[in-house]
């Protein structure tokens, strides 16, 4: 591929990743696109969400919680937080909190990241 | 039971019972029961003053016998941290005893942070049940208590200079590096930190009694240092 860097492959799980996965099977069934264009249009997905969220993404959230456990391996930091409050800022009217019973974060190390330094990640539900 | 002040001879000692096992066999049982609080264990204590130091950290060595995939650990135990670019070692937690692990490849392990000799042990037992539970051969040999801390607060200013001047031999006090004189005491062989607000941390001991040992050959001389308002 023409760029060296590659990005994590994590936000193909998100709702806007898995729809973009749908579709690109449908056209492979159909027979409109070759598997390798799929592939292709992935990987610009990949590098095209990164850059989205690190540039374009000022909000801020904050998550208040019971940290229930903890795991650092491979530059992956792993934390599921007991009743965590996320203070969402900058949306709606500010000040919103969501809530869950339990939410499992990980945080990968973003490419631009110093060495110790940890950043960029996602979180979701956590069963 | 005598109270504190009589300086039994022979008391029940706490220091290392005899009840060493190599093996954790049925260790279920023992991780289960709470923390067995030695009654007797503040023996020949003359408390000066009703004063008695808190132990702060007790720092306890443990010999796994038994080569570890750090990886591994790291990928499955709870509240395990494995950074090997900044540390050779697996850093690991439990909440109770409150207390940190510091585990080796070579099998060898460093707990950190209890509060009493029969909490360090129980987690050190601890956190070897975790290490067997995830498939090693995991022995409990060579336990060791290699440090306790303690600390006190004996409720009036002292004067630093005089006590530097006059203990110069065991005193170091340079104010300008650290607030607080450090005085090395012999026997016991204890180092002590004394600052001006009249607070002592103790530290260096193998066994507690050295601590209390410290603590009272320590005031008789603070008395005579007291630095008056």
């Amino acid at each position: 591929m023409a760029s060296g860097q590659s990005y994590y492959e994590f936000y193909r799980g998100s709702s806007i990743g898995t729809a973009l996965t749908d579709s690109l099977d449908e056209l492979i069934t159909q027979g409109d696109i070759p598997p390798q264009l799929a592939m292709r249009v992935l990987q610009q997905f990949d590098k095209s969400l990164t850059e989205c969220l690190q540039k374009n993404v000022k909000h801020k959230t904050t998550v208040k919680g019971h940290l229930a456990t903890y795991r650092l391996c491979d530059d992956v930091w792993t934390f599921v937080v007991k009743d965590p409050q996320f203070k969402m800022e900058g949306i709606g009217s500010g000040g919103e909190v969501v809530t869950a019973p339990k939410v499992k974060i990980v945080a990968c190390k973003s490419g631009d990241a110093p060495e110790g330094k940890k950043s960029g990640g996602r979180s979701g539900d956590y069963a | 039971m005598s109270g504190l002040a009589l300086p039994s001879k022979a008391g029940p000692s706490n220091a290392q019972p005899p009840r060493e096992e190599d093996t954790l066999a049925g260790e279920g049982e023992v991780l289960k029961r709470p923390a067995q609080k030695v009654v007797a264990s503040v023996p020949e204590i003359t408390a000066v003053q009703g004063l008695v130091p808190t132990l702060q950290n007790i720092v306890a060595t443990v010999n796994l016998e038994c080569r570890l995939d750090l990886k591994t650990i790291a990928l499955h135990a709870r509240n395990a941290e494995y950074n090997p670019k900044r540390f050779a070692a697996v850093v690991m937690r439990i909440r109770d005893p409150k207390t940190t692990a510091l585990i080796f490849a070579s099998g060898k392990m460093v707990v950190t942070g209890a509060k009493s000799e029969d909490d360090s042990r129980l987690a050190s037992r601890k956190y070897a049940r975790i290490i067997q539970k995830l498939g090693f051969d995991a022995k409990f040999a060579e336990f060791k208590i290699q440090n306790i801390v303690g600390s006190c607060d004996v409720k009036f200013p002292i004067r630093l200079e005089g006590l530097a001047f006059s203990h110069g031999a065991f005193s170091s006090y340079e104010p300008e590096l650290f607030p607080g004189l450090i005085y090395r005491m012999m026997k016991p062989k204890v180092v002590l930190l004394i600052f001006v607000s009249g607070k002592i941390v103790l530290t260096g001991a193998k066994v507690r009694e050295e601590i209390y040992m410290a603590f009272n050959q320590i005031y008789s001389v603070l008395v005579e240092f007291r630095k008056e308002a």
